[in-house]
């Protein structure tokens, strides 16, 4: 559409409140990330200071590497056994015909959209039972609950938007079934399966509600560290801002490579995206 | 696409390929359904059990049979009722903010032609912040002696009191933070949905001479009103999932003031000790993603049909 002058003054105005309210929070955790404690407990908020490193310093010398270990296995691994999973059954499920189907499909989605609440009960008394509270382990499990659905469901979607003549011309060339799956069919979905992969790694990545309950000192993830940080030491805001921009940076930037594709993996599917 | 559920149109070939092909697709299924079923249904049904019974913690794990006591607690417990009704109120507070918001924000991007993806990307960042990372930043801001936000409000004098520590403003600050992290969920969709309606439709109607909110209400409402509904189904369906915000600032209080029933549910479990109730308190929950889940794949056979 073609704006006039002032309309088009207005809009960018609002767009630049809209930016303002998204980004403030962000760049005050930046900005104070990088604060020494004094310029920290200054009552009246300022831009003026001498960056220092000593956060970031004081918290990879108590230890953060560990949490940071932690994390990528705990949400890395879940990641890749959800994917690897979703992509085949993905497939067949987009491929497959059986009574019942919309059952399974029913399953599939309901696991996913089930309380994270509701999911810890069970599964603490069946991880203690199991031995598997305080362990990686137990994190990639509890973290497969909702991303293998997550990353069915999506790849599902993903496969059922390819026409199926491609493969069908490349059986008439005498590729096996699988071979159409794996020569064809996958490597065009490319970009799902890493938007996929993102978004799995983000849900676990960012989790914090299965961490605190089944994590223990052996496999406590950054937002454990993070959390415990406001509650042990006070109010120690210097270390928390630097943790959080440790926490947030990869993720804004892995999830923003994969913009375009964000709207079908978000919606499970249901909207295709710009 | 959404026709994805019905398998409809993606079969067409597989009568020619036999039973050899069938197997190779519920081949590829089966490890990945197996898997689930572990972890869906083994604890679906376990909970269910817990929830008629008496669960205790204390020198190992020990059951011992309730009935349905837990059930008529969960339907009578006036302090359980008050957190469901705190739930319906956060619930549809932010739900509702987030969707107005977001609607208005796509709409405004969708005017915008220079810089509207580089702005989108800006817009979207709050939602890759880790919940627990919105929270304590959230307590940072409005810390009553060091946060910028509480600053402003008290230099501007429009707010002076702690916010986090009195009910009305901590169940307001709460209620923001999840809207800055989820508004952007909601701008994404619907912006999706405004990109698809055609061009030559608005034009049409332009040289009619319909001005912005005639055009709006009769021919862009109705082409994004189904994204509408997607984004307001996925929006609520992890409403009811996170507590992640409050978790970390409020933690239900103060008295019992951000107390929504995820809290109330982990505080049953993880601080009372009392499993079995807590149990019944999650499927209450599990029923609403039920029905939500319920509508969501009834949209999603609709837009299959549409196309």
């Amino acid at each position: 559409m073609r704006h006039g002058t002032v309309t088009k003054v207005l809009l960018y105005v609002a767009l630049a409140v809209v930016l303002v309210w998204t980004l403030v929070p962000l760049l005050w955790m930046v900005i104070s990330s990088f604060k020494s404690p004094d310029d920290l407990l200054a009552t009246t908020p300022s831009l003026l200071f001498t960056p220092t490193l000593e956060h970031y310093g004081a918290l990879f010398q108590s230890g953060l590497w560990g949490y940071v270990q932690n994390s990528l296995l705990a949400a890395g691994i879940s990641t890749i056994i959800a994917v690897s999973l979703g992509c085949l059954a993905g497939y067949g499920l987009s491929r497959a015909k059986f009574r019942g189907k919309d059952h399974v499909a029913f399953w599939i989605i309901s696991t996913r959209m089930a309380p994270i609440a509701a999911v810890i009960l069970p599964l603490f008394i069946l991880f203690r039972y199991a031995g598997l509270l305080d362990s990686t382990l137990g994190l990639i499990i509890a973290y497969l609950t909702f991303n293998l659905p997550f990353a069915i469901w999506i790849m599902n979607s993903f496969f059922a938007d390819l026409p199926p003549s491609l493969e069908e011309a490349a059986l008439v060339e005498g590729a096996t079934r699988f071979e159409a799956f794996w020569r064809i069919a996958l490597p065009l979905t490319a970009p799902g399966i890493v938007t996929t992969a993102i978004l799995c790694l983000v849900f676990s990545w960012n989790d914090y509600a299965f961490a605190v309950t089944f994590a223990g000192p052996d496999s406590q993830t950054l937002p454990i560290a993070a959390s415990q940080l406001n509650t042990q030491t006070g109010l120690n805001w210097g270390q928390l801002t630097a943790i959080g921009t440790i926490v947030v940076a990869p993720m804004i930037l892995v999830g923003l490579a994969v913009r375009r594709y964000l709207v079908k993996g978000l919606t499970l599917g249901a909207v295709t995206g710009e | 696409m959404a026709a994805n559920t019905t398998g409809n149109e993606a079969g067409q070939g597989s009568e020619k390929r036999g039973s050899r092909g069938i197997s190779l697709e519920m081949t590829m299924l089966l490890p990945a359904l197996i898997l689930l079923a572990i972890l869906s249904l083994f604890p679906f049904f376990y909970i269910i059990f817990m929830s008629f019974n008496t669960v205790s913690l204390i020198g190992g794990i020990s059951f011992e049979w309730a009935g349905i006591e837990n059930w008529t607690r969960l339907f009578t417990d006036s302090v359980v009722l008050g957190s469901w009704a705190r739930s319906g109120l956060y619930f549809i507070a932010t739900v509702g903010i987030e969707m107005a918001l977001g609607i208005g924000i796509a709409l405004l991007l969708n005017e915008i032609i220079a810089g509207r993806y580089a702005a989108l990307s800006l817009i979207l960042m709050p939602m890759f912040v880790a919940p627990v990372i919105v929270g304590l930043l959230g307590r940072f801001l409005t810390d009553s002696t060091y946060g910028l936000y509480a600053y402003f409000l008290n230099a501007t004098g429009l707010y002076t009191q702690d916010i986090l520590g009195t009910p009305g403003s901590a169940l307001m600050a709460v209620i923001l933070m999840d809207v800055w992290e989820w508004t952007p969920l909601i701008t994404l969709i619907v912006l999706a949905g405004l990109s698809s309606v055609p061009i030559s439709v608005l034009e049409a109607a332009n040289i009619d001479g319909a001005n912005y909110w005639q055009r709006l209400r009769h021919m862009v409402w109705p082409s994004i009103a189904g994204v509408v509904i997607v984004a307001l189904l996925i929006r609520s369906m992890d409403a009811i999932r996170y507590f992640d915000i409050i978790f970390v600032t409020t933690n239900g209080g103060p008295g019992n003031a951000t107390k929504i029933i995820p809290i109330r549910l982990y505080e049953t479990a993880f601080r009372f000790f009392d499993l079995g109730y807590a149990a019944a308190i999650g499927l209450g929950m599990l029923a609403f993603s039920i029905i939500v889940a319920n509508l969501f794949m009834r949209i999603l056979k609709n837009r299959g049909l549409a196309r």
